[in-house]
């Protein structure tokens, strides 16, 4: 082993151990962990819901591929839709003016507010497959509202505003998926 | 004297432990507040090889809090055969990989290494004051990554090769690289 190998592994050994973060990481930590429990609660209020005779015919329903399809495409509709150049913080957008800090947790949840009376709008007369999912989505709007108030004092937190946008994409999927025309169950 | 003390290091080595598996006994059954004592007894650690592999503060953040995120679930498959924070280490290394490897900008880092700013910096003026840390982060991508799962981290490089998806040459090539490039930066070249 040459002179450098020698000094290199002397400073190899010196090294820290540990770093901090300069920023508290695990508020997000907890946030994301808080969603995923959300999610799961999701997926298994629409498994439980239905009672009687008519429950192990909508399970039933509920794993067929069209469903999975309609999610996906529910999913898909969400995805762009949070990608739309309004939202983008991409530097190489251009001519769409650039939201930045609160303003885009500001827009995004104005743009959810409309979405969402969009969809129950148009879903009004719908027969409903769930019967508390409106539990579920006040439980989902707890999530997005401690997520802003974590943006509020750290509005640039990517992690914080995927996150945000993660519930909001759940609350779609949860209305679509819980109106969603018996047929296409089949 | 010194035997007394070598049982009260023992002591609290074992009180240590104990604690610790508690605590992990605890956030394997869903234990949030056990999870988040976790989380401060390893950040530390962790951030550090996140730092290390990444080279950028904000990427380093990210990549620990998606180690945490991915260890909550992962939590089960610790079977206690090794201890938690190697075990953890391992789950670190491999999950800011992949991390990495999902950023935008991943391909072009990895290859565009020739162009890299670092490739500019003067050499140290005086190799005893010489700050690794910061010699590591500013190697081009590949090779500090192969130089801190190597050198510092200890894995094999044909396990390096598998991890960053490349030749196990390749692996060497870029430690060599490495050295090479800290030996002018540490102002070693007249050897």
């Amino acid at each position: 082993m040459n002179k450098f190998d020698n000094a290199l592994k002397a400073e190899i050994q010196r090294l820290p151990k540990t770093r901090e973060p300069e920023r508290d990481l695990w508020r997000g930590i907890e946030l994301s962990l808080h969603s995923q429990v959300s999610g799961k609660a999701d997926e298994n209020g629409l498994n439980n819901e239905p009672s009687g005779q008519d429950k192990r015919g909508t399970i039933a329903r509920l794993s067929t591929k069209p469903w999975l399809a309609m999610a996906a495409s529910a999913m898909l509709v969400s995805v762009i839709w949070f990608f739309s150049p309004a939202f983008t913080t991409d530097e190489t957008s251009g001519e769409q003016p650039k939201l930045a800090g609160y303003a885009l947790v500001d827009a995004l949840s104005e743009q959810q507010d409309d979405q969402m009376t969009s969809l129950l709008a148009s879903y009004d007369s719908a027969p409903e497959l769930s019967e508390n999912w409106q539990a579920q989505l006040k439980e989902l709007d707890d999530a997005a509202g401690v997520i802003k108030a974590a943006l509020k004092d750290d509005p640039n937190n990517r992690a914080l505003l995927k996150m945000l946008k993660h519930v909001y994409q759940q609350q779609i999927t949860l209305i679509e998926r819980v109106h969603a025309p018996k047929w296409q169950q089949i | 004297m010194e035997r007394t003390l070598a049982k009260v290091t023992n002591l609290t080595n074992d009180d240590e432990s104990q604690h610790e598996a508690a605590v992990l006994l605890a956030a394997k059954q869903g234990d949030k507040v056990a999870y988040k004592t976790l989380y401060h007894n390893h950040v530390g650690r962790v951030y550090a090889l996140c730092f290390r592999l990444t080279g950028d503060r904000g990427l380093a953040e990210d990549a620990t809090q998606e180690v945490f995120i991915q260890l909550w679930s992962k939590l089960d498959r610790f079977d206690g055969q090794s201890q938690f924070s190697t075990w953890l280490h391992s789950v670190s290394a491999n999950v800011t990989v992949s991390y990495l490897r999902k950023q935008r900008n991943w391909v072009q880092r990895m290859f565009n290494i020739e162009t890299s700013p670092a490739m500019e910096m003067p050499a140290e003026a005086d190799s005893s004051q010489v700050d690794l840390e910061a010699l590591v982060v500013r190697l081009p991508q590949r090779a500090r990554m192969v130089f801190v799962l190597h050198a510092i981290e200890g894995y094999r490089h044909e396990e390096i090769a598998q991890m960053l998806d490349m030749a196990v040459g390749t692996s060497k090539a870029q430690f060599h690289r490495a050295k090479q490039l800290l030996k002018t930066w540490m102002g070693c070249e007249d050897e």
